[in-house]
């Protein structure tokens, strides 16, 4: 077995060493909730160092920021969804931190985790995709930020690259009038891994008339984004049933457009049209303008 | 930068004792545990996380100890069910597991206890749902958690009473 070490990190510098350290060849570790199952596969390969940032305190915590949120990547998902900035900001975002594993599992896995390991049924991603969220990375050369939707290129795959440490996860909170959801599919309710999930947002005028719609499945497309196609079909428009069924049909096609017809296409293509209007009605659920 | 280490020397607090250990710096809490300290009360069920059998409370939060890396927990505070009780002397949580016959093989007990300890130290007073939740995390092989949601219940109210006995009604029988 070739040599382990375990790193320590006191800071997002050091943790960015010891990255370099080992290029190509370690791992970084937040609350572990995935990267353990990963490595106890049977034939995993273990990396040459984890280079554990739970201890570095400039990653942890969730607190409003300039009209917005900073999540920090260590948050936890109880943290989350507890939070009352996130719950008041993006009720969508609290509600999929609180549908992620089981209570151990909150109290343990990161939203930075969720991010980073890019696997395509993560549940705090489609709310954060929808959220327009802006990311930090930090290596030795520096600080840069992106827009969440460009970091993954396919799933379990991000851009970043071996030497970055995601430090900050920052978002708008939803304009005044927004009401937001995000739902979820599995086989039971607690531990359940996301067949496929939803998170929507929407913002009616006073008259009752859809100002702004954002739709992004979860665990229905190669890289999550913002279905436009189906929110163009939703803004100018009251909601009604057919409307809301029209919309699910058109991310149903997208969705097929995208991945083409495979084996789960049979069960996936009318399921996501029916969670994606669930999503809808929820958000569009009573009086125009009340925000939740 | 450290170098390669067979292993390494972990410093925390299991059941309220100090300790130094030598580890592998590949194990988990849940190896540390069970084959570096001998307290087996924790269970090793799935090692994913799934089964909640290995739950214990990490500076006093319910986690799976399978997915721990051993390494996370220096200089925290580690409570199994071991720690539950004084010796031999049972807490009203776990008399209360028994009055309601909620032990039934026993395997899931020590996870459900100690998801249990985690609710009532956080909820004092939690309603069905709350407990529900509280123990979602944790799988019941023989299906009995009727009798454990009950006695989760009645814990709560017994940690209620100043002198945490059984409740007046069960006296007089």
């Amino acid at each position: 077995m070739k040599p382990f070490s375990y790193v320590a990190c006191d800071s997002v510098e050091e943790a960015c060493e010891a990255l370099e350290a080992y290029p190509g060849d370690a791992r970084v570790l937040a609350g572990g909730t995935d990267l353990l199952i990963e490595l106890r596969r049977p034939g995993a390969v273990w990396p040459r160092a984890l280079v554990d940032v739970s201890r570095v305190g400039a990653l942890w915590g969730v607190e409003a920021r300039g009209g917005g949120v900073r999540v920090g990547p260590m948050a936890t998902h109880a943290e989350v969804a507890a939070s009352p900035v996130v719950r008041r900001a993006a009720g969508l975002l609290a509600a999929a931190a609180a549908a992620v594993g089981s209570p151990q599992i909150r109290n343990r896995g990161t939203v930075g985790g969720n991010v980073m390991n890019a696997a395509t049924c993560a549940d705090t991603v489609p709310p954060l995709v929808a959220l327009g969220a802006r990311l930090t990375l930090q290596s030795p050369q520096g600080r840069r930020t992106v827009a969440i939707a460009e970091l993954f290129e396919r799933p379990y795959k991000t851009r970043a690259r071996a030497d970055e440490v995601l430090t900050d996860i920052e978002f708008a909170a939803l304009p005044g009038g927004s009401r937001s959801a995000f739902v979820k599919l599995g086989r039971r309710n607690a531990l359940a891994i996301a067949r496929l999930s939803v998170a929507a947002v929407v913002r009616r005028d006073a008259a009752g008339v859809i100002a702004e719609a954002r739709l992004v499945p979860g665990a229905a497309l190669p890289v999550w984004r913002r279905v436009a196609e189906a929110e163009a079909m939703l803004v100018g428009q009251r909601p009604s049933p057919e409307l809301l069924a029209a919309a699910g049909r058109r991310v149903a096609e997208a969705m097929i457009g995208e991945t083409g017809r495979r084996w789960s296409t049979e069960y996936k293509e009318p399921v996501i049209a029916v969670l994606v209007r669930r999503a809808l009605e929820a958000c569009c659920d009573g009086p125009a303008g009340e925000a939740a | 930068m450290s170098e390669p280490m067979a292993t390494m020397t972990l410093h925390t607090t299991v059941n309220g004792r100090a300790c130094a250990l030598e580890i592998d710096p590949r194990h988990t809490l849940l190896d540390l545990l069970r084959d570096t300290l001998g307290l087996t009360g924790t269970k090793r069920g799935c090692e994913v996380g799934e089964c909640g059998a290995c739950t214990v409370l990490l500076d006093g939060v319910a986690v799976n100890a399978c997915l721990v890396p051993a390494p996370q927990v220096e200089g925290r505070q580690i409570t199994t069910v071991e720690g539950l009780g004084a010796g031999a002397t049972l807490t009203p949580l776990q008399e209360a597991f028994l009055d309601h016959e909620a032990v039934h093989c026993g395997f899931c007990t020590p996870g459900m206890l100690m998801s249990a300890r985690d609710l009532l130290d956080h909820h004092p007073a939690p309603v069905e749902r709350d407990i529900r939740a509280a123990i979602s995390g944790n799988l019941c092989r023989c299906s009995g958690y009727v009798q454990i949601v009950e006695a989760i219940a009645e814990a709560a109210e017994r940690e209620a009473r100043p002198n945490g006995g059984p409740s007046p009604a069960k006296e007089t029988q």
